[in-house]
This record gives structure tokens, sequence and C-alpha cells, in this order.
């Protein structure tokens, strides 16, 4: 499988280190439920066929944190966004819905 | 295609060689031996060929039944005729001698014999045929299963047999390499090499793979005419034309033998298996990862056997590769032939064979109605045609002698002939294009499975999509040579060569039904037709539970002449067709492929790379045994002269720090330097403990945990400015370490500023640690910077300089216990430093010590380490629970609070010490209450780690024990029945020298 | 008082190379510092860079080269200067006086070493350990890239000249780095009679 890092370009798997789902956000650990709302975001993963969120570190790399958007059954893969990007811009969209 | 009335001249040293004819270089004869007798052969033979030529066909015998085997193919797909080759330390089982080149001096012998090929007394296994049917692994040897590793086994391996690998070490080297290419081509037979032509006038960068030594693939094979002339000229003007084009890359040798995602491909060249041995220096073989943004795929087909009685006898032959041995390498295998073929390729077969000066006696076509291109030829040569008839059986053992045969009516007719040229038709080489899921589409016109869904990227040309004629083949080359580079606009076409139309009609014809004798599916892994009617029976249809129960395909060939019979038969038994039956995907490598081409550079000492730290050249001079750590060779301990073994020196170290002064590298410490105006909120939300409060100019020591509130790592955090910290990590951990604060900063909280740089190798760094620390500290450190404990307390840290001039830091850490300090120097200072350490503290008495003391002098201050930080601990469970802040938010807080992480009952970090202080302890084993039976259930904990502390003059040890801290004085059993160990042990605090650690501060 | 520590380099058995074809040899005499610039602070360090050495700092992968030095892109918003140590030019100490409040500045002298392959056979024996793309076309003058050589970390940059490499890895990998690239080299090399 081959990745293309927004930095680096193109580079073959073993440049990447794979750090599981990308959809889930670190709970607010002030929260009343943070308890279990630990528990979903550490352990609770579905695991469908089809399209997945990824996190991907560039470990070999530019050590950019990556969201890699792949269809797990092709390993065919759609985009790939650097994480610090996404992480800001959830953040925005968290401010902005508050 | 003309035809010479005289019989062409042969060569009288080599009954079957034609001399006028094939590709390989007549001039010169070099000298072989196939079982202690010597033959001669030509550069440009393969071992296969070269044993034709001589007339020897009887190449080995079979895996489970010990048949005689002959030659079947000409090509890698090849079952049979398998090879031990050369001798001594390069020997090699298994080989294809097919594909293996002929050189001079070639020792090549024959496999699974004893005690000669000729006799063989395992072939009685032939009959005790029936212990031997499909699945009798599972069924024969069930029970009882004790006996399986000392007596089944080896009897099955002895009497089924495999080639012996040499037991030397592989002399020979091997390499690894990347190429990139806008279009790699596989295959060069007349469609790659179209293929690679059209490619090739785009400019962009191509490389064109071929599995042999001479491209030109089907076209030699088959003595084509191309444009009017000869194949060879034709392919010779192709190669003049890519060689003169400086981005084409063309690898001989080499075989494509997976397909990955990403348009990335495997391939093995054999660079030097053509050689008795590579020059100096010289890979034997080269594995190339091949990146290309397109891929054709012009891989031909191979030929099928068809299914028949003793169609296994040396002398049964695919048709095409009586025409290869023919056409390329001027080999005649046989002198009389019957051709047996339920298709029109028998035609060009029985055209070569008498041009070749061959007897033909007769053409036996499956088809009722003979096709019109078959009777044809068969007035034309004169040979008898019998339409509708089968061959039932191979006569023979060792040799073919004849075939019987059933003709259209019913009657048996035996004909005499030393060879039996089959054709069941042709199996495209799709195997590539289903590596990565690509699922192949039955063509019930062409009687095969054709590439259906293909990679991204990849296209096809030539047989491999079902062009079997050589017009087809050459202009589907050119188109997806064109194609390749096209880009998504118009693709330019180059102009294809003429060549004749041939026809390639067939009807169906798997296996011939009521045959005599064994009939063979996969000659490789000896399943006959049987076989398959058994795992029919028995339940085995899916074609998965099929191969699997059988072992059909599953050889080294990959069943590339077995599966597609093996299926149709099985189609035909359950009354399905082929394509509800199903289809088994390939998966790499499609040819066998060595551990070491695989390896490459990274064997033995090379295997991974070494990291050496600063001190290592020195501590080698100074005799230090060595230990890896992670990628690290690191001191382990550093024997003197009468020290009977390393705990003789252990000890010595340890009293030395512990009275004097002894110096240690820990410059493998990871060491991150993490700076922004928010490091101080950034390291808060990455440790457990508090931070805070850390004053600049000091360390303290830090945790991190995971999430899921388990210990992750640990070390100190320094602060050396109001927004710059250093910290380090264990070794062990120090990428990951590394790899998690960059996961926080960017994932996290990337609102933070916050800059995270490893420093991990800038400095050298060595511990100074014991009573004498401050003062050997001062010799080195320059006079200006104030060490003294006022000056300097514990805790503290500080840039320096040091030997007149050469910056520094100073840290006032611990781990040993005592007094101690780190001192780090610009790496490339390291060595040096640690030879003005050592001068400087001949007057204290100095030792260098190693991880052996370290670890020893950590034990008896309970220190956690590694054992310890071993991915299921809480700060709770090593006695740091109390560190752990609850006043902010960091990782592992909220799942650290969880009932299973701070359940009471979870074993706790302890000391022991053996009752009987004459013991040795050993970290693994188990802690019971004292009279407890030894089960699951009374388990309370185990020991982590143990060391014999010259401190206390017995073996103390760290461990998890419940409730470890409120059971002091008690005595348990610490229970290792792996290591028959039963000890009781006094629990005691983890703490074993200085309780108080007042030593630490001075 | 006078220097007593004389430095040693990481390479115990890198004997420099040097033939028609390919030519390998340490750079020892390098002064490197990394810095990372903070946050909303990169237009501010890429303008300073421009002002102090005339060079626009790359955003991507690739080499920059002013007046004896150079600037190689070693992360997000994070570079790699690099400039012969000469007397004794200290790059951490001259890059913090121009940056310090809007980057962190770390010394890399001795963290990383820097070996240079250069010759017609350059690209051949890099590519038998480094699997990014070494084609002229694909990396050409003053391109760069952070990868692994042989399973050891690099950042690797071509000078101007078109078979010119360095490459940086951390100082403790010298000698296993070292001894993939002298068996490549041989290997690879035309054979000696
Ligand atoms: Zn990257």
């Amino acid at each position: 499988m081959r990745i293309a890092c927004p930095y680096c370009g193109e580079r073959s798997l073993d440049e990447f280190i794979y750090s599981g789902d990308a959809t889930v956000r670190r709970p607010d650990a002030s929260a009343p439920t943070a308890s279990e709302d630990y528990v979903k975001y550490v352990y609770e993963r579905t695991n469908p066929p089809g399209m997945h969120r990824e996190l991907w570190y560039h470990a070999a790399g530019c050590h950019a944190w990556l969201v890699v958007s792949r269809d797990i059954s092709t390993h065919a893969i759609s985009s790939v966004e650097l994480a610090k990007d996404v992480a800001l811009a959830n953040n925005q969209a968290m401010k902005e819905s508050a | 295609m003309a035809r010479t009335k005289e019989a062409p001249r042969r060569d009288p040293l080599q009954p079957q060689r034609l001399v006028d004819r094939g590709i390989v270089d007549h001039r010169r004869t070099i000298e072989f031996t196939f079982d202690g007798v010597t033959y001669k052969g030509h550069p440009g033979d393969t071992v296969a060929s070269a044993l034709l030529a001589n007339g020897v066909m009887l190449a080995g015998r079979s895996f489970k039944y010990h048949r005689p085997r002959g030659i079947l193919s000409a090509g890698s797909e090849e079952p049979s005729a398998l090879l031990e080759l050369r001798d001594g330390a390069r020997r090699e089982p298994n080989t294809k001698a097919t594909t293996a080149e002929l050189f001079d001096g070639l020792v090549a012998k024959s496999q699974n014999r004893w005690p000669s090929l000729d006799f063989d007394v395992m072939s009685i296994n032939s009959l005790l045929s029936k212990v031997f049917v499909a699945g009798f692994y599972y069924k024969t040897f069930m029970w009882p299963a004790a006996l399986w590793e000392k007596l089944y086994e080896p009897a099955i391996r002895r009497a089924a047999g495999l080639g012996r690998a040499s037991d030397a070490a592989d002399p020979d080297v091997y390499e690894k390499t990347t190429a990139h290419t806008d279009v790699l081509i596989i295959g060069g037979g007349p469609a790659g090499l179209m293929a690679a032509l059209a490619a090739a006038q785009s400019g962009k960068r191509v490389i064109l793979v071929d599995e042999q030594a001479a491209l030109g693939g089907r076209a030699i094979d088959d003595g084509s005419i191309i444009d009017g002339r000869p194949a060879r000229e034709w392919v010779r003007s192709v190669e003049a034309e890519l060689a003169s084009r400086p981005d084409v890359t063309i690898l001989r040798r080499t075989t494509v033998f997976g397909t990955y995602d990403g348009g990335t491909y495997g391939a093995l060249e054999r660079v030097n298996d053509h050689v008795a041995v590579p020059q100096k220096h010289q890979p034997r073989q080269r594995l190339w990862r091949i990146v290309a943004k397109r891929a054709v795929l012009a891989t031909g087909a191979t030929e099928r056997p068809i299914v028949f009685g003793d169609n296994d006898r040396p002398g049964v032959m695919l048709a095409g590769a009586v025409r290869t041995y023919i056409n390329r390498f001027g080999v005649v295998p046989g002198d009389r032939v019957v051709v047996f073929a339920n298709n029109d390729y028998a035609v060009s077969t029985v055209t070569d064979l008498i041009n070749a000066g061959a007897n033909v006696v007769a053409i036996v076509d499956s088809r009722p109605k003979p096709s019109e291109a078959i009777s044809r030829i068969a007035s034309s040569a004169g040979t008898k045609l019998l339409s509708g008839a089968v061959v039932t059986r191979a006569l023979g053992k060792k040799r073919v002698t004849g075939a019987l045969i059933r003709t259209q009516s019913g009657a048996e007719v035996r004909l005499f002939c030393d060879l039996i040229a089959v054709s069941g038709g042709w199996n495209p080489n799709i195997q590539l294009s289903t590596h990565v899921g690509g699922k192949p589409l039955w063509n019930d016109d062409l009687l095969c499975f054709l590439p259906g869904s293909l990679p991204p990227g990849m296209l096809l040309a030539g047989a491999v999509a079902g062009n079997f004629s050589l017009p087809k083949a050459l202009g589907s080359g050119a188109d997806a040579g064109a194609t390749a580079v096209a880009n998504g606009t118009k693709s330019v076409s180059i102009p294809v060569p003429k060549a004749a139309e041939d026809s390639v009609r067939i009807a169906p014809l798997w296996r011939v039904e009521d045959h005599s004798g064994k009939a063979f599916v996969d000659f490789q892994n000896d399943v006959t037709d049987t076989d398959v009617e058994l795992a029919e029976r028995e339940g085995f249809r899916a074609v998965e539970h099929l191969k699997r129960y059988t072992t059909l395909g599953m050889a080294t060939d990959q069943g590339r002449t077995a599966n597609v019979n093996a299926l149709a038969i099985m189609a035909d038994i359950t009354g399905r067709t082929i394509p509800q039956t199903g289809m088994t995907l390939a998966r790499p490598p499609y040819v066998p492929v060595a551990v070491g081409a695989l390896a490459g550079h990274h064997r033995g000492k090379s295997f991974k790379p070494t990291r050496l730290p600063p001190s290592y050249k020195w501590a080698k001079e100074q005799g230090a045994v060595c230990v890896e750590t992670g990628l690290w060779l690191r001191p382990s301990y550093f024997p003197r002269p009468g020290e009977k073994d390393w705990l003789d020196t252990v000890k010595r170290e340890v009293n030395t720090v512990r009275n004097a002064v002894g110096i240690c590298d820990v410059s493998t410490l990871g060491k991150v330097d993490v700076q922004g105006k928010d490091a101080a909120a950034f390291l808060e939300r990455v440790y457990m403990n508090n931070l805070k409060s850390l004053a600049i100019g000091k360390a303290r020591y830090g945790g991190m945990l995971r999430e899921d509130g388990i210990l992750f790592d640990d070390g100190t955090v320094a602060r050396f400015a109001e927004n710059q910290y250093f910290i380090t990590t264990t070794t062990a951990n120090a990428v990951r370490a590394l790899q998690h604060m960059e996961y926080c900063a960017q994932w996290l909280w990337p609102e933070l500023d916050v800059q995270i740089i490893s420093a991990t190798e800038q400095w050298a760094q060595y511990a100074v640690a014991g009573p004498k620390s401050r003062e050997l500290l001062r010799k080195i450190v320059d006079p200006e910077f104030d060490i003294s404990d006022a000056g300097f307390p514990y805790l503290q840290v500080g840039e320096i300089t040091v030997c007149g001039g050469v910056k520094a830091r100073l840290f006032r850490l611990s781990f040993s216990g005592e007094r101690a300090y780190e001192i780090g120097v610009p790496a490339r200072y390291g060595d040096a430093l640690m030879r003005q350490l050592w001068e400087a503290g001949r007057e204290f008495g100095a030792c260098a010590y190693g991880t052996e003391a370290l670890g020893v002098m950590r034990i008896e201050k309970g220190h956690i380490s590694g054992p310890e930080l071993n991915g299921t601990t809480t700060p709770r469970d090593v006695g740091l629970g109390g560190m752990v802040s609850k006043t902010k938010d960091f990782v592992g807080r909220t799942l650290g609070t969880r009932p299973g992480i701070v359940d009471p009952e979870r074993p706790q970090l302890i000391g022991f010490r053996p009752v009987d202080r004459s013991v040795r302890l050993r970290s693994g084993a188990h802690f019971l209450a004292k009279g407890a039976n030894p089960t699951a259930a009374n388990d309370e904990g185990y020991m982590t780690s143990v060391a014999y502390s010259p401190s206390n003059g017995h073996w103390i040890g760290l461990g998890f024990l419940k409730h470890g801290p409120e059971r002091v004085g008690e005595i348990v059993r610490a229970y290792d029945p792996v290591r028959g160990g039963d000890t009781l042990v006094e629990v005691v605090k983890p703490v074993f020298v200085d309780p108080e650690g007042a030593r630490v501060r001075g | 008082m006078a220097n007593m520590l004389k430095p040693t380099s990481a390479f115990s058995h890198l004997d420099p190379l040097s033939t028609p074809s390919l030519s390998v040899a340490p750079r020892e005499d390098l002064t490197m510092a990394s810095f990372a610039a903070g946050k909303d602070q990169v237009q501010a360090v890429m303008a300073t860079i421009k002002s102090a050495y005339g060079v626009d700092l790359p955003r991507r992968p690739a080499r920059v080269s002013g007046k004896g030095i150079a600037f190689v892109w070693a992360g997000p918003d994070q570079w790699l200067a690099v400039a012969e140590r000469g007397a004794n030019r200290d790059m951490e100490r001259e890059l913090k006086s121009l940056l310090s409040a809007m980057a962190s500045v770390v010394d890399q002298s001795d963290g990383r070493v820097v070996v240079r392959v250069s010759g017609p056979l350059s690209r051949q024996v890099l590519a038998k350990g480094i699997p990014i793309d070494l084609h002229p076309r694909a990396f050409g003058a003053n391109a760069a890239a952070i990868t692994h050589a042989s399973h050891i970390g690099v950042i690797m940059w071509q000078l101007e000249d078109a078979s010119t490499f360095e490459l940086a890895m951390f100082r403790s990998y010298a000698d296993s780095f070292a001894h993939w690239l002298i068996e490549t080299a041989e290997a690879t090399l035309p054979a000696t009679a």
C-alpha cells in the first residue's frame, strides 16, 4: 500500500504506523459522563467493511500525523489530510456549534 | 511454414541436438554432470534442454509415490523435473530443470530416490498408495498424537522425500533495490515487446521484465515468422531500439512474483544463478520492489496437460514445450511422437516435429469432427489422424514406450512411441492480476479463465487476455503500451508487424474417462483424479476445501498445470459449470523466492542496524561485554582479570559505585527538547504528575500513562528556561514516546504552541555516581561553575562548560541511590570526555559500569524499569499512586480511575528476599500464600526483577503482590514451575539500600 | 583553559571511497541546527531567514542554499540549517540569536552525521536502500526528502550538482549505515578483474 503524505508525497506503507480510528475525539474529562465517554473513546469500535477514517503517523518521514480515508476492503485511499488541520477544523466547528 | 525434405543434421555427441536450430550458442560446448554422468550442452541451454539433447528424459522421482518423472514443460510451471543443483554450500534442492540455465561444470542430481534414480526402494509407496490418498495427513496419523513428531512425520518425510538443502551457510550475497517507473511491462514475449516499444515512444520511464535469459517468449518458442523474418531477428531489432532509449530498463532473468497495493510489484532477478560462482561482491540474486504508475501484464499462457492414465510417465510432454525445445534450444525431445490434443495447437506442433526430423506416429484429436487445420496438416504430413480418439494410458515406466488409444468407435489401439505431446489448451497466466483480489472470469470459447477485475493501473496484452494468436498478441501489445502512457489523452499507435494467423479452436477435454493407471492432476504434489473424486465424496467440494484436502496446487509450482483441470473434474462430477465450481485466487509469490533474497544485506550481524553509544569504542578497549538493548549495543559489564564470572564483575562495579564512584554511558535514554509558549501546559497534559511547580534549573521524575490508565513510560523532566524543557524517556520507549508526544501535539491539542524536537543523539551523557562523584566532576567541570551541594543540589540542572570550554549540561539525578550526576556533552566529544573522566577518576578508584550493575542498583533502590513498566501496570501498582495529579486532566486520567485500575486487589510493587539467604531468586516466579496450592485462583502476583545484591550479600527481588505493602514481614511462596523453582521469600519494603534516601543528597 | 576534548568521528570504519563512478565521504565539518517555527510564527521565521540569508525557506521537502549556508526542510514548519563549521561557526547560537522569540532552535551538529555520496553510480547505489524515487526528474537539484536508507532514518538532499547527495542520520547509526553503503557500493561498482 502507498500513502500520499501531504508533505512528502507518495510513500510506501513501511514508512507509516497505523494508529486507529480518526473519527473519535478525546472527550471532556470534566463532563459528568466522562467515565463512559472514555470507555467508548478508547475501546468501542465497529469494524464495518468499506470506507474508514484512520490515523496514520509518517514515522519514517516527516513525523506528521495523518487522517487517511481508506476503503479497508480494497485499500483504495480517497484522501489524506494532516491530522493537525482536521483537529483544528473540528475544534473550530465545536466552537461554532457551542 | 516451409518444410525441409531431408532430416536436419544432428550433433553426434548430443543425440537429440539439431546443429542448426535454436538460439543456443552452438559454437561453444560446455560440460555438466547429472547423477555423476558427464554430458555436453551449449550456453543458452537450460538443464532440461541439455538433458533432453542427450536423450535423458528421466529426471527424478515424485514427491509422494516416488514415481519416475520426466520433463513436462519448458518453463517455470514445471512440476516434475525438480533437481538438486550444485554442491557444497551452494547445494540447492527442488530447482526446476526447465528454468535453471546451464553453465560449465554444473553438478545436477535427481531427488527423492534411494539408492538410485533407476532403482528406488521407496517406489513401494506406489503400492501403498491407498495410505497416501488425499487427506492422509489428517486421517491416518490422527492417533496417538504423541507419536506424530517422533514417528509419523520423520517416516513420512523420509519416504515422501524432499530435496536436501545445504547445511552450510549460504556463501552468496543478495541485494534489494527499488525502482519507480511510469510503465512496468511484465513479460518480454511478442505482446510485451510491442507494449514496450509503444510505451517507449513517449519518452516515459519503462521497465520491461522477462523471466528468461533471452527475450521473445513464445515467438522464439514457436519459431514464429514476424514481418517476414525469423522471430529472433525481429526480437533483436526491438531490443536494439529499446536499448537506445535512456529511460527504458530491460530486466532479463527476472520474474515478477507478486502484485501489491499501490502499483507495487515484487520481482526477483537471478543475477548470477547462471554462473558457478558470482564474481567478488556481486549478488547472486536481486530483489526488486517496482513501483509503477501503470503495468502491462503480458505474461502469456501456460499449456494444460490432459488427465489420462499414467500421464506422468517420462516422455509425456506438453506440446508447447516440445516446440520450445525444438525452436529455442534445437533439441528434439523424441523421435516417434504421438500428438494428443483437444485443440488446433496440435497443427504447428506436428509441423515443427516433422521439420525437426521426428516421426509423428499419430495425431490423437479428442474432437469427433476434425478441424480444417488439423485435417490439412495430417494429410500434408502423411500422418495418421485419429479424430474423436483419446490416449487412455501412457505405456512404459521410466520412459514412454507407447500410447494406448481408444478410438472414436471405442476400439483400443496401441501405438509405439517415445514421446506423447499433449495439449489440453492454454491457461492465461493471470496470477498477477488476482494477487490483490481481482476476480478471474471464465471464457467458454477459449475454455480458460481470463483476468476479470484488474488492480488499479494494470492493463493486459497478449495471451494473458486470451489473444492466443500471434497477430492478436502483437496488436494488443501495441495498444496496451500506447494506452499505458496515454494518460487519458489519445494514445499514439505504432505500426504492428505482420504475422500469420493461427487457428486456436478448442473443444473441452479435461480428463479421459475410464482410463487405467494413475491419472495425475497435480504432478508435483502427486494428486490424482481419484483424489479429487474422493474429496468430492467426503464433502470437500468447495474449491478452497478441495485444495486443502488434497494439497492440490499447493506445491512450489502453485498448481499452474493442475488447478484448472482439477476444477473442471470437480465441476464434471458435481454436475456444475466451471464458474459455478469456483476458482482459487493466487497469492504471491508466483515463483519460489529465496529467503536470502528477501533479506538482502540484512542478515547475520546486519539483520537490523546497530546503534553504538558514544563511549562504545572506549568500552571495547576496556574489554566491556556488550548487550543488545533494542538496537543499541550497550556495555553490560566490564570484566577485569581475575574475576571468575559476570557476577564477580558486577559485584565489584556495584561496590565501587556505592563506596567510591562509577561512570556509566546513559546516552541511549531518549531525549526530547520541548519548547514553546505552551510547553508547560503541554507537558502537564502528557505527564501524570504535577510539573507546573517545576522551577527553572530543576528536574523532576515524570510518568506517562496511556489513555487507558496503564503506565507507558517514565523519565525526567528538566526545565532549562521559561518555555524550554528537556525530557528523557526510557531507552526502550524513546521512539514511541516521541511519537506519542507528537500525537498529543498534532492531534489532541493542535491549538497549543509547542515544538518537539528529538535530541537523543546530540548529547553523549554519562552518569557519574557514587560518594566521590562530585570530587571527580570537579576535575572536569570548568572552575567557574559551582557544583557544591549548596550551589548544585539534588535535582538541579544547568548549562555549564567542561574541560576548558566545551559546552555541557549537568543534571543532578540518581538512579543508583548514591550522590550522582549526569553530564552531557555534544556527542562528538563523548569519546574524549569518557577518557577524561576515566583518567580523572583514577585517584578516586573509579570504575566503569554497565547495564548489569545499573540494574542491580536500581533494584536495590526499588526503582521501576522495563519489567515493571510492562504494559499491564498502573501508577498505583508500582507504588507511584500518590504522585498522580488529581487536579488536572492528562492522558490516562479518566480511565486511570476505573474500578479495575484502582482495584485494591491488584498486586502492588514490593520487595522480596529469600528466607534461606543462599537461595537464588528468579523473575517470573508467581507468589502463593504459604501452604496454598499452586492454582491460578491462588495466584497472588509475580516477581518482576531480581538481582544479587552485593550491598546485602544475597539475592533480592521486586515484584507485584496482592496487598503487598500491607504484608511486609510475611513469608510467601515464590513458585516457578517452568524452571522448577519453589522458594520461600520474605516480603520486605522495596528498598534495600539507604532506606532514608540520604545519600543522594550528599 | 584550552579545550582538552578532541572530537571523534562517528564513523569508525568508513574509509572514504573515491572512484570515477562513485565517491563516498563523511562530512565531519558541519554545524547544524534544527528549528521549528512557533505557533503562527512561520511567516516571521521565513522573513527573518530571508533577510539574514537571502533565501526563502521551503514549505515542502526541498533544500535552499544561500551564501555558506543551506536549509533543508525537516518536517512541517521545521528546517535543518547546515553550514561548514570553519573556525568556530555555531549554527545553534547563530539561529537562536536571530529567531529567539519565534522558533525553537536545537543543536544537531552532533546528533546527526552526514555522508556525501556522489558520482554517476550514486543513484543506483542509493536506490538499493532508499525506497523513494531518485530519478533525476523526481529528485533533482536541491531536492530533499525524509525517508529511510537500509532501515535507518535519513534526511537526504541533493546538491546543485546532478549526482551528489548528502544523507544525514542519527549519529549512533553511522557505522551500520557505512557498512551497508560500502557493501552496496562494492556490489554496484564494476567488478574488478
Ligand atoms: Zn510525510
